[in-house]
């Protein structure tokens, strides 16, 4: 059996991730208000919005480091507030926007950090977790870098290895926050094929906060778009993409083409220079 | 090595993975049983050092007299009434310092952030001199408000540093605040008194191990031992919270309590060996990072910095006692002073390599 096999039994029996009437903020400050959203679960689903929008902070929200001023949020049906947080550790792992590590710490050790849901205090580390983590490094390319230091690795490298981590918690559910930022064009893109091999070979759901819209129009199976902590339009891009929707989310007169590659939607921007031809 | 593997060129690393955390944990073993060698070889020359001139096999058989029965007149009371508690309670109150010191490096990952340094010792002390100046106390009740004074600093820091949870980074600079409103108050203290009191509460704010007695050293090396039993079910938590407080909670880490037990661990520790030695300086500021030093890319710094705390401490001592021949000097002079030039490397290389946390 290969890793890569889609195998719905060893790997990932769907995990069924919602939100309903959810408001989150920090102390006074209201950010996300009245948001109810279902995940599609095998799917990849992204994030978009502008600049503090509430983007991060939602999925802060549905990965339970924030607590809910009103609202749930729902893992398979159950309050996730009140499931013990170890258990949702085995079926829901998170990449934050800037993870930090301690110093000096090597690839394998810190990619073995994410076996710790699955140990305990009889439960000693086994040859499958070294297996396991193995397959998490081998999967996201940094395979022969395990004895490195995390610390003399490139951005790209270090946030592939970051991934690994989070794949090694071997949950169905996977969230990351800005997993592309800090990185160059081809990191990017090498970091969300890896997320949909993710999707498409393992059966593991997705969602991303992304800053790239025309990347997120590609990539996303379903894309969520947000204003002021709203959900303002939600399904494949190219459904939802359009000139009036970009103008309200991000305030930018746009024209929407076809990527000529994947034939999605790619938001072209048109600015007040550079415009060779009359705007419609 | 960008690429993608395809399934059928997909091969199994867990062999790899598990020769690289064996190495790493090899190494751990090795420094832990270094620095042991270290503490036994340190400890046996506190024991033989000194003007009175002892043998070792005097010493052995001093050390068993209890259980043989044998009595050497004048090498017991060296051995056993001076020397012995002495050194004990050097150990006990340096793995006390170095765990606290380490606790609080990790917990609030900060290098720089030892009970020391964010006021904790401080509060301690405060608490000791207004004991010694404003009511005259001393002995047990000395060492019960040093306790109480440490406790309620680390209380009121945790409380104010408090906005749904605490930030490590709150922790820290609340606790250097807090600590600068107790140097003031000290001081103030310190204006109402008398000279005889002022010597009195100032040999005490330097730390020292002068007098030790036996019944100091068990109390001091029982709770050590209570306190470092409690650790064990922590140091897991411990190991997530290096993480960062968002990766720690994905992994499922209850982050709030098991930081809450841990500073409450460290706390107490040094409180309860404040109380005992006087604040010995910069222990819990050197013990970490030096034991970090050794372990290089291995983690689990907890018992590496428990046996470099107390090595520092008896190494410390044996100079602070024989360096100057006919003057003795208290232990935290000596720790002050390599402490100091260690503040200033760690600050330097902190710089140089531009962390911030």
């Amino acid at each position: 059996m290969t890793l890569l096999a889609f195998n719905p039994e060893t790997a990932r029996t769907p995990t069924h991730l919602s939100a309903d009437k959810l408001h989150l903020g920090y102390r006074d400050r209201k950010i996300v208000h009245d948001l109810s959203v279902n995940i599609p679960p095998h799917r990849f689903t992204v994030i978009v919005g502008a600049n503090a929008c509430g983007k991060s902070t939602l999925l802060r929200g549905l990965a339970r480091l924030l607590a809910p001023t009103e609202g749930t949020v729902l893992l398979d049906g159950k309050s996730i507030h009140q499931m013990p947080t170890g258990d949702v550790a085995q079926r829901m792992g998170l990449l934050p926007q800037t993870p930090v590590a301690p110093q000096s710490i090597l690839v394998a050790d810190l990619v073995g950090r994410g076996r710790y849901p699955h140990q305990g205090w009889f439960r000693r580390w086994t040859r499958d977790d070294d297996r396991i983590v193995g397959e998490a490094l081998t999967l996201t390319g940094v395979g022969d870098l395990g004895g490195r230091a995390l610390d003399e690795l490139s951005g790209g490298q270090r946030q592939r290895v970051w991934i690994a981590m989070a794949l090694a918690q071997e949950t169905g559910l996977l969230l990351l926050d800005e997993p592309t930022t800090f990185l160059d064009i081809a990191h990017q893109v090498e970091v969300l094929d890896l997320l949909t091999d993710l999707t498409r070979h393992q059966g593991r759901t997705i969602v991303a906060v992304l800053h790239d819209l025309n990347l997120a129009c590609r990539y996303a199976d379903n894309l969520i778009a947000m204003k002021d902590g709203r959900i303002v339009a939600e399904g494949a891009p190219r459904e939802i993409v359009t000139p009036d929707l970009v103008e309200r989310v991000f305030g930018l007169t746009a024209r929407i083409v076809t990527d000529p590659v994947s034939d999605t939607p790619m938001v072209v921007p048109l600015g007040r220079h550079h415009v060779a031809i009359a705007a419609e | 090595m960008n690429t993608m593997p395809q399934p059928h060129e997909f091969i199994d690393i867990g062999a790899d993975v598990a020769g690289i955390r064996e190495a790493l944990a090899r190494r751990r073993l090795v420094v832990i049983g270094g620095l042991a060698l270290l503490l036994a070889a340190l400890f046996t020359a506190a024991m033989v050092m000194g003007d009175y001139p002892v043998t070792l096999p005097e010493i052995l058989t001093s050390l068993l007299s209890p259980f043989t029965g044998t009595t050497q007149k004048g090498i017991d009371f060296i051995v056993l009434g001076v020397r012995l508690p002495r050194a004990l309670v050097a150990v006990a109150a340096g793995v006390a310092f170095g765990l606290s010191g380490v606790l609080f490096q990790d917990v609030l990952r900060n290098p720089l952030a030892s009970p020391d340094i964010i006021g904790i010792t401080i509060g301690s002390a405060t608490a000791a001199v207004a004991a010694i100046i404003v009511l005259h106390w001393g002995g047990g009740w000395l060492a019960s408000a040093a306790l109480v004074g440490g406790l309620a600093t680390a209380g009121l820091i945790y409380l104010l540093a408090w906005q749904q949870g605490v930030s490590p980074y709150r922790v820290v600079l609340v606790g250097i605040g807090i600590g600068a409103v107790m140097t003031a108050m000290m001081s103030y203290i310190f204006t109402r008194a008398r000279l005889v009191e002022v010597q009195e509460a100032v040999t005490w704010l330097t730390g020292s191990l002068n007098g030790s007695q036996m019944k100091d050293a068990v109390q001091l090396g029982a709770e050590v031992i209570v306190l470092g039993l409690l650790l064990i079910p922590l140091s897991r938590a411990a190991g997530a919270l290096e993480l960062g407080d968002d990766t720690a909670r994905a992994l499922g880490s209850r982050v709030e309590r098991a930081r809450f037990l841990l500073l409450g661990v460290g706390v107490t520790l040094c409180a309860l060996a404040t109380a005992v030695t006087g604040p010995i300086a910069f222990v819990s500021l050197m013990a970490g990072p030096i034991a970090r030093l050794l372990l290089g890319p291995s983690g689990g710094a907890i018992v590496p910095a428990a046996l470099t705390g107390a090595a520092v401490t008896l190494c410390a001592d044996l100079i602070a006692q024989h360096l100057f021949f006919s003057v003795q000097l208290p232990v935290g002079v000596v720790t002050g002073g390599i402490g100091a030039l260690f503040l200033i490397a760690m600050l330097i290389t902190a710089n140089r390599t531009g962390r911030t946390s």
